[in-house]
């Protein structure tokens, strides 16, 4: 059974080449457009791996983050957060928030594929 | 009185005992001169009196001596006399009776001789008689060999040498010889005892004495008899040495002190007994002789030292009367010096002193009067000093403030405080004049109450028909000295109500606007000093100061209020701006990727050439999205530098390697020349290695052929950088703009190439805020060389930034 990706992200192009990149890595790909849906799909389908934009809206990303760490249910499940938040801070703000990696936008899609196999096998 | 003066200081006259020899002086020059005048008085009286008294003991005494020796003359001329009556006849047998019988009376009538003895012209004895023994006549003895005979022959007279019987009795043998030859000779044994008896006869004081000697300096007749029986000579004596040889040398002078036989000192003196070339010595102990002398030594020292005596008594009167007015003159005058002005000098001896002493108290008085009187300016100057200080202070005090409150109210009310303190007014007050609305505006209080400032308050007060708007107008200050005199306004009939009387305004400017006015109140009415103006128009000054600080302040707050917002959402639109281009970018670049890796399917030759193109120029902009970021935050002072200890030579190997390939791409040679015992350096590594990497990146890119160099060193507290390259070169004019943003070098050789223009501007900042360099070196188609310097340590540098 392949893995299974809930990708968290607000930006349709940015989906589908997740999309068209996790399919040709074969994984399956749960989608969700903001932080509540994210929460929602973590609970729901219990994925072996999120990918996790910050700026959503609703519930932005780290909040997400937050909250499914906090769960113990899901907390076992890593986190990589995608964003284009390049500033110094950024990354140190996501940390707090919980996340396992973090890979700022734009991202090599051969490089992204690599670190979700680090995570997801 | 004392010496009619009165001293009584102690310590002044120690002081004057230890300088003043004064008194000795006096005491001593006058018993000297006393005692040099009696001294030689009584030693030249002594003096001559002992050459006096001299001179007539020798005379005396050879008037002795004389009159001793003209007796002796005389008794042996007697002699001689009575025994030339032998000799008259010549001799004849038959003459012998009558020769015996003169003979024999000649020996009753001059007792001296004792025996006579009558020669013949042959020396042949023919008669002698003697009163002991029997006479004898025709003995014929023969005498002619006799001294007596042979001298009276060839000197008609003989005095034989004295000689004793009997151990006491002198004698002597006298023979004279008759006028003609065949009248023989007759010699006569002479007792000499009349001799002693002249001799012994002469008194010469107490202890002198007489004496005589013969031709050959023997001893004659002496009281001492036993002197003459033991036939001393007297020769060695040197007053009968002179004696004897002075009838063969006039030169020689008699000595009148000589030694006497027993040693004694003597005054002596001679008279020479003619006939017989014998002397008489009349002699005299000096110390006999000189007693009159020494008593009137004695007498001398006894006057000398009761004049002694006396002259000290008289020194020390005179002394004490001289000196003691003089030292109390000097005490006194010490005691002016030493600041006791008061004090006055009593010296009442009726003559210069006095009055020099008068002229001292004089001086004192004038002295203590111009002490007086400087104290008083003094103690007036030092009470302008101290109001002057007091109002530097005050202004001080304002001026400080004005400087560093911004609290314009209470800085206002301390300005007014302290002019109505300074000026002495009871009350004041600071007006700010309004321009848009043409009316001043009380703004700070001092002194006034509630009603009056509510009062004033009230009212409109604009710059027609007021005082303060006149003084602002007028530009001058103006003062009502009673405002019972003014003309009544709405709020002068305040102030009058409040109790005050006079004011002062004074209107505070700048060139071509009026700020506002101080005003002082006074209760009293009256003018207002030119001081208190001045001194007003300078707290004014301060005021406008105040006044204007506080409007420029408010007007910076609000500009930097404004700035900071504007930064904000500077830096807020860089953060959205980099997140909303990086989103549609993820997606080209992305997509791109995804293209040519084929997961969309197999892609043309032609097309991956197009799909590279595309993702070169995504990243240029991901570049130029990063860069522009970076140096904002740069700008914004965002970015400080992570400061640890790290290896130079490890990040030049770290930019070597990064860079190695792209250089051997382009066929050119990438040369590290870095000392093998490179110390540790402190900075941020991460920055540094952005910076060489930007350096020698741009070598790479800007070269076409040739090498490039990447050297290191330490030099003193610096580490020296450069990259050397065989590019193109940059023109002069271009050297230092290469280092600001959006710049690159504008020539041929750099079109097309792709570069953010913002890296040398940001590898500027970077080296900067390690407190260090970046230049550089270049020569159109010789090639650049940029050079880094930063400090070993820039933790040091940046503490001392």
């Amino acid at each position: 059974m392949s893995k299974r990706i809930l990708v968290v992200e607000d930006h349709e192009d940015n989906r589908q080449i997740l999309r068209d990149l996790l399919a040709s890595g074969g994984f399956d790909m749960i989608e969700a457009e903001n932080g509540a849906e994210a929460i929602a799909a973590a609970e729901a389908n219990r994925p072996d791996l999120i990918l996790m934009d910050i700026q959503l809206p609703i519930v932005d990303g780290y909040e997400a983050t937050r909250r499914i760490k906090a769960n113990p249910a899901l907390k076992a499940i890593p986190i990589i957060v995608v964003t284009s938040y390049a500033l110094s801070g950024d990354e140190e703000k996501a940390r707090l928030a919980g996340c396992d990696d973090y890979v700022t936008k734009p991202f090599s899609p051969r490089q992204l594929l690599a670190k979700i196999r680090q995570y997801a096998s | 009185m004392r010496d009619g003066a009165t001293i009584d200081t102690p310590p002044l006259a120690q002081a004057a005992k230890k300088r003043g020899g004064l008194f000795r002086k006096y005491i001593v020059l006058f018993v000297a001169v006393v005692c040099v005048a009696l001294l030689s008085n009584g030693l030249l009286e002594i003096y001559f009196s002992y050459q006096e008294l001299t001179a007539s003991l020798i005379r005396l005494q050879r008037e002795q001596a004389d009159a001793a020796a003209a007796k002796l003359a005389q008794f042996i001329d007697e002699i001689q006399n009575q025994l030339g009556w032998t000799t008259q006849l010549p001799w004849s047998p038959g003459s012998v009776e009558q020769r015996r019988f003169d003979a024999l009376r000649l020996l009753r009538q001059v007792p001296a001789i004792t025996e006579l003895a009558l020669l013949d012209a042959s020396g042949h004895e023919q008669l002698h008689v003697s009163r002991l023994a029997m006479d004898v006549i025709g003995s014929n003895l023969d005498l002619s060999k006799q001294p007596a005979f042979t001298e009276a022959i060839a000197h008609k007279v003989y005095y034989g040498p004295v000689y004793f019987r009997r151990e006491s009795e002198p004698y002597m043998t006298l023979a004279l010889a008759g006028t003609r030859r065949e009248n023989g000779v007759a010699i006569a044994e002479v007792n000499l005892k009349l001799i002693w008896d002249v001799v012994s006869q002469i008194k010469v004081g107490e202890h002198g004495d007489a004496y005589v000697v013969d031709g050959h300096g023997r001893l004659i007749a002496h009281p001492d008899i036993s002197l003459v029986l033991r036939n001393t000579d007297m020769s060695k004596l040197a007053q009968v040495n002179a004696a004897l040889h002075a009838a063969d040398d006039p030169q020689i002078e008699p000595v009148q002190v000589g030694d006497d036989i027993q040693g004694r000192k003597v005054l002596t003196a001679y008279a020479l007994v003619a006939p017989l070339g014998w002397f008489v010595f009349v002699e005299l102990p000096v110390a006999e002789a000189n007693a009159p002398i020494y008593g009137s030594i004695a007498r001398s020292s006894i006057l000398l030292l009761a004049a002694l005596a006396l002259a000290c008594l008289a020194g020390l009167f005179l002394a004490r009367r001289m000196v003691g007015p003089i030292r109390a003159l000097q005490l006194g005058a010490a005691r002016f010096g030493g600041g006791d002005l008061k004090q006055r000098i009593a010296v009442k001896t009726g003559d210069e002193l006095e009055l020099l002493s008068d002229q001292f108290n004089d001086m004192g008085a004038r002295l203590e009067e111009s002490y007086a009187d400087l104290e008083r300016k003094v103690d007036s100057r030092t009470r302008e000093l101290a109001q002057s200080v007091e109002e530097l202070r005050a202004l001080g005090e304002v001026s400080q403030a004005v400087n560093s409150t911004l609290d314009l109210t209470a800085l206002l009310a301390t300005i007014v405080a302290k002019a109505a303190q300074l000026s002495g007014t009871e009350a004041g007050a600071i007006y700010v004049y309004d321009e848009d609305r043409g009316e001043f505006r009380l703004r700070a209080t001092h002194g006034m109450s509630k009603a009056l400032i509510d009062a004033i308050a009230s009212e409109h007060i604009d710059l027609q028909d007021t005082t303060i708007g006149l003084a602002a107008l007028h530009r001058a200050p103006i003062q009502l000295p009673d405002l019972n005199d003014a003309p009544r306004t709405a709020i002068q009939e305040a102030i009058l109500n409040a109790g005050f009387r006079a004011l002062l305004v004074v209107p505070l400017l700048r060139p071509e606007h009026i700020v506002g006015a101080l005003v002082i109140r006074r209760r009293a009415p009256g003018n207002f000093t030119k001081a208190t103006i001045d001194l007003l128009e300078t707290f004014a000054s301060q005021s406008v100061l105040a006044i204007q600080n506080a409007r420029l302040f408010s007007e910076i707050e609000e500009k930097g209020h404004q700035l900071e917002i504007a930064s904000q959402h500077k830096s807020q639109f860089l953060a959205n701006m980099s997140h909303e281009l990086r989103t549609p970018l993820n997606a080209i670049l992305g997509y791109t990727e995804l293209m040519l890796d084929e997961i969309y399917g197999a892609v043309p030759e032609r097309m991956h050439g197009v799909l590279d193109r595309i993702q070169s120029n995504g990243r240029h902009l991901l570049g130029l999205i990063n860069d522009v970021l970076d140096l904002s935050k740069i700008e914004a002072g965002q970015v400080t530098l992570s400061i640890a200890d790290y290896s130079l030579e490890d990040v030049l190997q770290g930019v070597f390697v990064a860079l190695e390939s792209l250089a051997r791409d382009k066929e050119i040679a990438l040369q590290l020349d870095v000392p093998v015992a490179l110390p540790k350096a402190r900075g941020d590594e991460r920055r540094m290695k952005q910076v060489l990497l930007n350096l020698v990146g741009n070598a790479i890119k800007f070269t076409e052929r040739g090498s490039i160099l990447v050297a290191a060193e330490k030099q003193g507290e610096f580490f020296a950088i450069l990259v050397r390259d065989t590019g193109p070169g940059i023109a002069v004019e271009e050297r230092e703009k290469i280092f600001e943003e959006f710049h690159q070098a504008d020539n041929s050789a750099t079109k097309g190439k792709s570069g953010t223009g913002l890296g040398l501007a940001i590898a500027k900042r970077i080296v900067e805020l390690h407190g260090g360099r970046i230049w550089v070196e270049s020569e159109l188609g010789q090639g650049s060389t940029f050079f880094v310097s930063i400090p070993v340590n820039a933790d040091v540098k940046l503490e001392h930034a």
